[in-house]
């Protein structure tokens, strides 16, 4: 059940331009890496590499999820070498971090140049790893979002705005 | 290894997925003293994650039945406001979950 509307697409695609404007200034010069972490985070990274004005390479991994094995691991990794590269990791929603930690962890043991994370949603209710946020969408409360490539048992990734979905999945 | 209750035994796996060390009620803390200075209540936190040098400590009870648990946490970190602790509840654990079941889905 979709619930009312946190953010329109209007509202988003003002902040994407803000973030790609931010990175932009922040990574002239450097041809930034832009990782995104499938599936959710893919219209994000989809808008937000349009809105970066300087040249920038794009490239996408995902990680196993909790119930599918043994451990964390990359279910497909990044395609180009970070090795020297200023990687920026485009995350869909920061909430406990410890995804995003392992990533981010892994990431840096290949040396990257530099490495920081962009978030579309930032939901610091439940945090455990200390993740350092560079670029952030929104902060969100306490609330389970759909829209805008976020899922709820694989439904409404696809509506360009982002809602409260009624509850959580069970 | 056994727990207290269905919920930390998940917590515990989940923390083990994410292969993050953690201790299992490793530590109490006194939060009450006689007038001799003898500690007479402690509180132990379910869980220490030594990597974030965090405790955690898990609650199964409703809201409404919180009051105990909340006053034993004001108590710790009125005593010992160096120690990092969070408590989550029944629905934080359902939320994380969820969310970490469909990470990838």
């Amino acid at each position: 059940m979709i619930g009312e509307t946190l953010f329109d697409s209007d509202s988003i695609a003002r902040r994407v331009t803000e973030i790609g404007g931010a990175i932009s200034n922040d990574y002239a010069g450097k041809l930034p890496l832009l990782v995104g972490m499938l599936a959710a985070a893919a219209p994000f990274l989809s808008d937000l590499v349009r809105a970066v004005t300087i040249p920038c390479q794009l490239d996408v991994i995902s990680v196993t999820s909790y119930g599918d094995g043994d451990g964390i691991a990359f279910e497909k990794d990044v395609a180009i070498p970070v090795q020297g590269r200023h990687v920026i990791l485009v995350d869909d929603t920061v909430d406990t971090g410890l995804t995003l930690q392992f990533v981010v962890k892994t990431l840096l043991e290949r040396d990257p140049a530099s490495l920081a994370v962009c978030a579309l949603l930032d939901r610091p209710h439940r945090r455990i790893a200390d993740i350092e946020i560079a670029y952030r969408g929104f902060s969100v409360p306490d609330v389970f979002v759909v829209g805008y490539g976020l899922d709820y048992l694989g439904r409404y990734r696809e509506l360009p705005a982002l809602h409260v979905h009624g509850s959580w999945p069970a | 290894m056994s727990f207290a209750h269905a919920s930390e035994a998940e917590l515990a796996r989940l923390f083990d997925f994410y292969r993050i060390p953690w201790q299992y009620e490793p530590r109490s803390f006194p939060i009450a003293w006689n007038q001799a200075g003898r500690p007479v209540e402690f509180f132990t936190p379910d869980f220490y994650l030594p990597g974030y040098d965090l405790y955690i400590e898990v609650t199964v009870a409703k809201p409404i039945h919180n009051t105990r648990k909340n006053r034993k946490l004001r108590l710790l970190r009125s005593y010992h406001p160096y120690v990092n602790v969070k408590l989550f509840t029944r629905r934080d654990i359902g939320r994380i979950f969820s969310r970490s079941l469909m990470r990838a889905s």
